[in-house]
């Protein structure tokens, strides 16, 4: 930053005036819900209960819909990188972006995007930045890594097809986050369009996306660059975002590569320039734990074995845990080996990046090197220190001699110290008069650090350190005058061999103890016996060659003793000395004690790296001494026995198990090297016996224990119910927490106070024993009871209404701690041995045998990713998925046209079949896949879990204009084989008929495939169904079959059955990382029929059945109806047969000519006509007249009638009323007299 | 044809017939292959044994798409493994061994099927050198259970049951299917509340599991009042072709974990013959040797119970062992050589005034993420 940064106004509260006043009376008087429940109650009332209860209803679903299956946080405490992936059409500013961000975050400016990028954004947050090219490749690959995808749109020209490729590539692996970002928002002129087409384009990506996913718009540039604002406010954004594990990545291992290097011998690339090539990736792991020799697929090559993982120091370190808000200038770290960064220079197995910003970092990372001329070669350092570094080797094959081995004159040494100040590895001077001192309290801060963690180990060689302890006091005073500090010293020997026994190094190191256990690991006897063999032979072929320099050697060795201190190196050097010099060590008569002691110090201090066998080596030496002076050594003859003996006991007693199970596997090469120069051949018979004895799990029972005896049977009292208890468990402990907790209480009738006996006990207690017992108890005491106290409130109240989620959650938080603590205290070494290579880890991945192509054609713009696969991923088979054609893509898909997945981290071609499922469980084949359905295919591919999503297109060449997605699915089911059948119809035709049976022939060619058919249903066209019975010899093939009716000759029998169909194996990667730079978006596989046809111009020729011909139809021809004579003589009239002739033309002579009237008689029937007509008329008016005349007589008639019906209806109702009358009277009579009668 | 099934990795190579199953089972699982070579080639009877060969027959039963290729004179195996397929499987297991020695390496593959396991095994069922299936019944599936596997038709019946050189028994072992395990933490076995056994005899008097019980209570009892051991006395059909008559016991503690002993007698024409009260007597003994051992998990079945913790999810499982049986031992060399996962071992001492047994051994692991591929999802 810049030093003048505007200072801001500081915000001032006003604590008087009209607005402070205003404020203190918003503040008094703040009406409150509950203020508007009491004064308006009505209003808060239930007003429907079915509308409180729909309300209810959604509010739950609203909630448990927002639930996810809990899953164990696997995370890391210190996490990887966040990979945010950077998509967009070309020319929409995502390189210009990620510059922005990267200046927003570290101030520094980075020209081209090349690569991943890595930066610290934040305390507890890094980035890595990738831009994504427009390569469908490309998208596919980082949409499976990315945590984050910033998504650019041009706002100018609206949303591209890759847009939506890449959202639909997203949905199908796992959905990571997803921002939208708009860009070129400065070309809309009109605020209005702007307006609307902001708004159009925010629900376009809402219905991708989800409702309401956030859509950020960078309005405009301003001199190349975004404004700062507003990647500020997307850089907070970034920061503070919280990402939920996706299925895929949180159960795989990965690693975005940001850094390869090629370890190829350079000579063997000069021989053969296309040979395979060993490359070494770096980048940070995520995802899950790596395991060192695992298989990984790198998407675009091909899958691969790894050879060896270790982890780096990271190259972007967090900042320190410390209590500031922002981070400083030195702690924003920019990581970007690709992207060629300022003086990047790549070492072998370091990188120094010069960043132009003021501060500058290095890391640097020392391996020793190994080839002579690469030392040489090598101009930093100066010739001396090369010929020290560098090694012989006599013979080839051999171990190499190393300087230190002749070491005569110890001169400057320098040790490596890490600098916290620095952050760089500090190569410190030390003399040698000094080193002790240093090296002293450097050890022995290392021992006391280690100490607690090894106290087992302490406590095994504690005796025999004791015993030396005792040795060296005596020699002391023997040897009048030893330097004071070799007592301290002694201590330091102890530390260091304890530190170097607890190295990890299982799997190389030549530790002989691991040997005599892999050998056999009960017999300790033979063992020793063959490793003085061994001791004595080795002796004996060095005695003649090296008889002179035999005690110049030991002499050296006594000097060169003094300044390495606390190497390992020295002590093998020392073994081997001892080994070779073994025997000749008695002519050494200028020897004398001290000198021997010091030998045998050293010795000791290696038995206990070496083990078992340095010991007898040791012990050979001893005794060759002893030989030569038979006086001086007497006194430790008994000693060194007793040595021996405690030695061997505590071998016995406490191995290190995880030395013994994990440490011999690999020691099992046949030679091992003595003095770099000689091998050692040794008999394998104990082996062999192993390899094939009797395969069984029983352990069988040690018999040194005896279990008639009482004290053996004492050892074990407590194991059972009956035995003694732990402090805590036992009952009366239990009894009285239970007292403490509900010993008070008062008793609510009687109004007596019990308290309990043990409070008052307590109370007593504290009384008197206020200075008898610690406070530190007291306190832990009451701790230990309010947690008690408060889980069994816990236990009461919460869990009452604890859900089933909650406790799966719990449950699941409980195996993340344990997961976080169980390796916690180790040292990344060690731990890495057991968990694997965790995620967060700068890791560095060593492959051998990648194709050439993939480092000569290597380009940073295309990702690189090391996809780690599960344990049976490696293998291929038949996989049986879902699918679907993508509704966007517009064909349908053809069985057996070649498609390209996406499958888990491949990319591959293979040949899918489509097919269904039938109401019985038959996978019928489907020619094509339905249009808007779901169908099954079976693919030949990598074994994939069940559920993993693809996806799948026709190409990855180039770009196109419609949707490139043909299809997408889940994986069902894995198997080595597949199920799917295909329609099949046999057609035969019947040779002879019989009532219901029938011969039919042509359907098989032999009698055995007839037999094999033998009751199988046939039917023929026309619906009749029968089965088949018989073969019949002649024709062969030919069998007898019953139908259900009659057949006739014309008549086809057909036999439906179902073919199983193969699946063709073709598994064909998508290289497109190993073709050349600029050629990797046309890779083009297996292409399908249609278009090789259209490619080299070849139609089909069609079945000539097939064609349409103009349809020639016969004339249709019916015989004479015959009905015989009986028959027509019963039939009626009607439906006779009428034989007659038809009527022919009337002859002439019957005919009537035609008349001709005269003119006269023409007048005479016109006048008769008119006549007529007039009569006509006449009558047809008098009919009328009468017509009407009869109505109104009708009219009147009916009239009359009515009136007569009148009177008469009168007359009656008149008559009928008197009658009413009557009988009322004659009812009131009766009744009036009947009373009266009474 | 793909010869080689795995696109990265080029398998594995051993040496010898010992530890035959693990390899084959390990190899199953992880899917690498595998190639013993030099099985016995030194022997005067070299080549693969009757037994394995059956056992590789059985393997074929249950996997779908195997590879097995055996050179001429049977010394080299070649094994692709195919994918675990399941269902119903009969299978006549060859009498040089018992059933328990084909049961523990099924016990191992059965909750990895894709469809549930029902399988059939006809031959020994008790001998003394493998456990029998007694015990494989008492102590392995309650051990499984704890992993996660359980439900509806996990079960072990012995139908028949067929002594040593004859045979003639018959096995029932179900198991329905899990895609995943789950992390245990089995670091304090408890103590012992009661022992319960099995006394079995066929073919001879029926008075000999009395005898037996008798005399393994009498050792028991010093410890334990609750001790019960049932007799079983086969007849008929049921009591195979051989005669004998053997002991299984268990103890369960109190955070069920099962310890167990086992013996049976000598088979027939092979050896002095046993007295029962011997036999019984012997046996408490092992069960007491057992107990002293300790752990959560006795000593034949450690290979299961490491095998399915490595086999769990990325999680930290923990288990207390006993000392670690040699077959153990190398059954974690496999499982690194397999599954890339090595073991945390951690020795705990016993302190001077416990008086629970030997020195443990905590095995602590990170399960490699597996889950069951061969299973359907539909």
């Amino acid at each position: 930053m810049d030093g003048k940064v505007k200072k801001q106004k500081k915000h001032q509260q006003k604590h008087s005036g009209p607005k402070a006043e205003k404020k203190k009376l918003r503040k008094h008087d703040k009406p409150t819900e509950e203020d508007d429940r009491r004064r308006n109650p009505k209003a808060f009332a239930v007003q429907s209960a079915v509308r409180m209860a729909k309300t209810f209803h959604r509010a739950q679903d609203i909630k448990t819909r927002k639930h996810h299956i809990p899953l164990v946080d696997r995370m890391p405490l210190e996490p990887p990188p966040v990979v945010i992936v950077v998509v967009g059409p070309p020319k929409v500013g995502k390189s210009t972006l990620i510059r922005c961000l990267i200046k927003n975050f570290t101030r520094q400016k980075l020209g081209d995007i090349c690569g991943p990028v890595t930066i610290v954004s934040g305390k507890k947050r890094r980035l890595t930045f990738v831009e994504c090219n427009n390569d469908i490749n490309t998208m596919i690959d980082l949409a499976k890594v990315a945590d984050l995808v910033l998504m650019l749109i041009d706002a100018s020209f609206g949303f591209e097809m890759e847009t939506f490729e890449f959202l639909n590539i997203c949905q199908v692996h796992g959905f990571p986050r997803v921002m939208g970002v708009l860009t070129h928002l400065d070309s809309f002129k009109n605020n209005k369009t702007l307006r609307k087409t902001k708004k159009n384009l925010k629900h376009r990506f809402w219905t991708e996306v989800y409702q309401g996913a956030k859509l950020f718009y960078l309005s405009g540039m301003l001199y190349g660059e975004y404004q700062t604002q507003e990647v500020k406010n997307l850089g907070r954004f970034i920061s503070v975002m919280k990402f939920r594990p996706l299925v895929w990545q949180t159960s795989h291992p990965y690693v975005l590569v940001d850094r390869l290097e090629d370890l190829t011998n350079p000579e063997k690339v000069r021989m053969d320039p296309r040979c395979d090539r060993t490359v070494s990736l770096y980048g940070y792991l995520r995802g899950a734990h790596l395991k060192n020799k695992s298989q990984l697929h790198i998407p675009g090559v091909g899958d691969f074995q790894v050879s060896d993982v270790n982890f780096l120091p990271d190259p972007c370190p967090l900042p320190d845990a410390q209590k500031k808000r922002a981070l400083n200038e030195k702690e924003r770290l920019l990581y970007a080996p690709m992207a060629g960064v300022g003086g990047l220079v790549y070492d072998k197995d370091a990188v120094y990046i010069d960043l132009p910003a003021s501060h500058s970092r290095q890391q640097q990372e020392v391996r020793p090197t190994t080839e002579l001329v690469q030392s040489v070669i090598d101009t930093h350092t100066t010739l001396d220190a090369k010929m020290a570094a560098s090694k012989v080797s006599l013979f080839t094959g051999s171990a190499t001699l190393d300087p230190s081995d002749l070491n005569e004159e110890p001169g400057l040494q320098e040790e490596h110290i890490w600098d916290p100040n620095s952050q760089r590895e500090r190569r410190k001077v030390v003399f040698p008069g000094e080193e002790e001192n240093v090296s002293e309290s450097s050890s022995d801060e290392h021992s006391s650090s280690e100490d607690d963690e090894h106290a087992a180990d302490e406590d095994m060689n504690d005796e025999l350190f004791t015993l030396i302890k005792e040795v060296r006091a005596e020699s002391e005073t023997m040897a009048e005058g030893a330097p004071p500090s070799k007592i301290q010293k002694l201590e330091e020997v102890k530390s260091c061999g304890q530190s170097v026994a607890e190295l990890p190094a299982f799997a190389d190191s030549n530790d002989e103890l691991e040997k005599s256990e892999e050998e056999d690991e009960g017999e300790d006897e033979s063992e020793e016996e063959n490793e003085v063999g061994r001791a004595e032979d080795s002796g004996h072929c060095s005695e003649e060659e090296e008889e002179e320099s035999a005690d110049e050697e030991v002499n050296t060795d006594g000097e060169s003793e003094e300044d390495e201190e606390q190497g390992g190196s020295l002590v093998c050097f020392f073994m081997k000395i001892c080994l070779t010099y073994g025997c000749t060590v008695h002519q050494s008569c200028s020897w004398n004690t001290t000198d021997f002691l010091r030998v045998c110090f050293l010795g000791l201090k290696g038995t206990s790296r070496l083990g078992l066998r340095g010991f007898h080596a040791l012990h050979q030496l001893v005794s060759a001494f002893w030989f030569a002076f038979p006086g001086a050594l007497r006194w430790k003859e008994d000693l060194q026995q007793k040595a021996a003996e405690a030695f061997l006991r505590q071998q016995e007693a406490a191995p290190n198990l995880s030395k013994v199970v994990y440490g011999s596997v690999d020691s099992d090469e046949e030679d091992e090297e003595l003095g770099g120069l000689f091998r050692v051949s040794r008999p394998h018979k104990s082996k062999r016996l192993q390899t094939n004895s009797v395969d069984c799990s029983r352990f069988p029972p040690d018999s040194s224990l005896n279990w008639n005896l009482e004290e053996i049977l004492d050892s074990i009292r407590d194991c059972f119910v009956t035995g003694k208890w732990e402090e805590g468990q036992d009952a009366a402990t239990l009894l009285k927490q239970d007292d403490e907790l509900y010993g008070d209480f008062e008793d609510m009738e009687t109004g007596e106070v019990h308290k309990s006996q043990t409070a008052g006990q307590q109370e007593e207690e504290e009384v008197w024993g206020v200075r008898m017992e610690d406070e530190e108890v007291q306190k832990n005491k009451r701790l230990e009871k309010k947690r008690r106290l408060k889980e069994r409130f816990n236990a009461e109240y919460d869990d009452g209404d604890a859900t089933y989620f909650d406790d799966l959650k719990e449950e699941m938080q409980k195996q993340a701690e344990l997961n976080r603590a169980e390796f916690e205290e180790m040292d990344d070494e060690t731990r890495v041995q057991y968990e694997g290579f965790r995620p967060g880890m700068y890791v560095r991945v060593e492959i051998l045998s990648l194709p050439c192509e993939f480092v000569a054609n290597f380009d940073p713009h295309y990702p690189i990713i090391l996809g780690g696969l599960g344990s049976s991923e490696g293998n291929i088979g038949y996989l049986q998925l879902r699918l679907k054609k993508h509704r966007w893509y517009d064909r349908i898909l053809k069985t057996r046209d070649p498609l390209i997945f996406s499958l888990g981290w491949r990319r591959f071609q293979t040949i899918p079949l489509y097919h269904i499922e039938d109401h019985n469980g038959r996978h019928r084949l489907l020619k094509y896949t339905p249009q808007h359905m779901h169908c099954g295919a079976s693919i030949w591919g990598p074994i994939t879990p069940q559920g993993s999503g693809f996806l799948a297109l026709q190409s990855v060449a180039g770009t196109k204009a419609h949707f490139r997605i043909a299809a997408t699915g889940v994986v069902l089911d894995l198997d080595k084989s597949v199920t799917i059948v295909k329609k099949l119809k046999l057609i035969g035709y019947p040779y002879k008929i019989f009532k219901n049976t029938s011969f039919i022939k042509g359907m098989f060619n032999t009698v055995l495939e007839v037999a094999k058919f033998e009751g199988a249903s046939i039917r023929t066209v026309s619906g009749i169904r029968g089965q088949i019975k018989k073969a019949l010899s002649t024709p062969p093939g030919s069998y007898r079959a019953t139908f259900e009716d009659r057949l006739l000759m014309s008549d086809i029998v057909f036999l439906r059955s179902w073919y199983p169909v193969t699946i063709p194996q073709l598994y064909n990667p998508v290289t497109s990382l190993l073709r050349s730079v600029g050629q990797k978006d046309n890779w083009s596989g297996m292409r399908t029929v249609g278009q090789l046809k259209h490619d080299l111009g070849i139609r089909n020729k069609p079945n000539t059945d097939s064609l349409y011909k103009p349809i020639a139809r016969a004339k249709r021809r019916f015989n004479p109806l015959h009905i015989p004579k009986e028959l027509q003589k019963a039939l009626p009239f009607k439906s006779k047969p009428k034989f007659q002739q038809p009527k022919g033309k009337m002859p002439r002579d019957l005919r009537r000519p035609c008349v001709i009237r005269e003119p006269q008689e023409k007048k005479v029937a016109a006048l008769l006509h008119a006549l007529g007509t007039v009569h006509h008329y006449k009558k047809k008016k008098t009919t009328t007249v009468q017509h009407a005349k009869h109505k109104e007589f009708l009219q009147q008639k009916e009239k009359q009638e009515e009136a007569k019906l009148k009177r008469q209806k009168e007359a009656k109702k008149k008559l009928y009323r008197l009658m009413g009358q009557m009988d009322k009277k004659k009812l009131k009579s009766s009744l009036k007299g009947a009373p009266k009668d009474d | 044809l793909c010869i080689n099934n795995n696109m990265a990795s080029n398998g594995l190579s051993y040496d010898g017939c010992n530890f035959f199953r693990q390899r084959l089972v390990l190899s199953t699982l992880s899917g690498k292959h595998v190639k013993i070579k030099n099985i016995r080639s030194k022997d005067d009877n070299p080549g693969l044994r009757d037994f394995e060969a059956s056992f590789v027959r059985l393997l074929d039963k249950v996997t779908n798409g195997s590879r097995i290729e055996i050179n001429q004179t049977g010394t080299m195996l070649f094994y692709q493994p195919g994918l675990l397929y399941g269902g119903s499987v009969e299978h006549d297991c060859n009498l040089q061994r018992s059933i328990g020695y084909y049961l523990e390496a099924l016990l191992m593959l059965a909750p990895f099927m894709k469809t549930p396991l029902k399988a059939t095994l006809r031959g020994v069922t008790n001998d003394p050198t493998d456990p029998t299936v007694d015990l494989l019944k008492s102590t392995a599936l309650p051990l499984m259970k704890r992993f996660g596997i359980d439900g509806e038709g996990f079960d072990l019946k012995v139908v028949k049951r067929g002594m040593a050189p004859g045979g003639g028994g018959e096995v029932v072992f179900t198991c329905p299917v899990c895609r995943t395990m789950r992390p245990v933490q089995l670091t304090d076995p408890g103590k012992i509340k009661r022992i319960r056994g099995v006394a079995y005899s066929v073919r001879v008097s029926p008075q000999m599991g009395n005898r037996i019980v008798e005399s393994a209570r009498g050792v028991l009892n010093q410890f334990l009042p609750d001790i019960y051991i049932y007799t079983d006395h086969m007849k008929g059909a049921n009591s195979g072709k051989s005669p004998g008559f053997g002991l299984t016991l268990v103890a369960e503690t109190l955070d069920g974990c099962f310890l167990s002993a086992e013996m049976s007698s000598t088979p027939q024409g092979q050896g002095d013959s046993v007295l029962p009260e011997d036999l019984g007597r012997n046996c408490a003994k092992l069960l007491l040797q057992e107990v002293y051992r300790g752990g959560c998990v006795d000593s034949s079945n450690q290979s299961l119970a490491l095998l399915l913790m490595t086999l769990g999810q990325q999680d930290v499982s923990k288990v207390l062992l006993g000392p670690l049986s040699p077959y153990t031992i190398e059954f974690l060399r496999h499982i690194r050589d397999f599954f890339q996962v090595m073991f945390k071992i951690k020795v705990q001492k016993p302190s001077e005034d416990e008086r629970k047994g030997g020195e443990k051994v905590l095995m602590t692991c990170v399960g490699v993420g597996y889950s069951n591929i061969n299973k359907t999802v539909k």
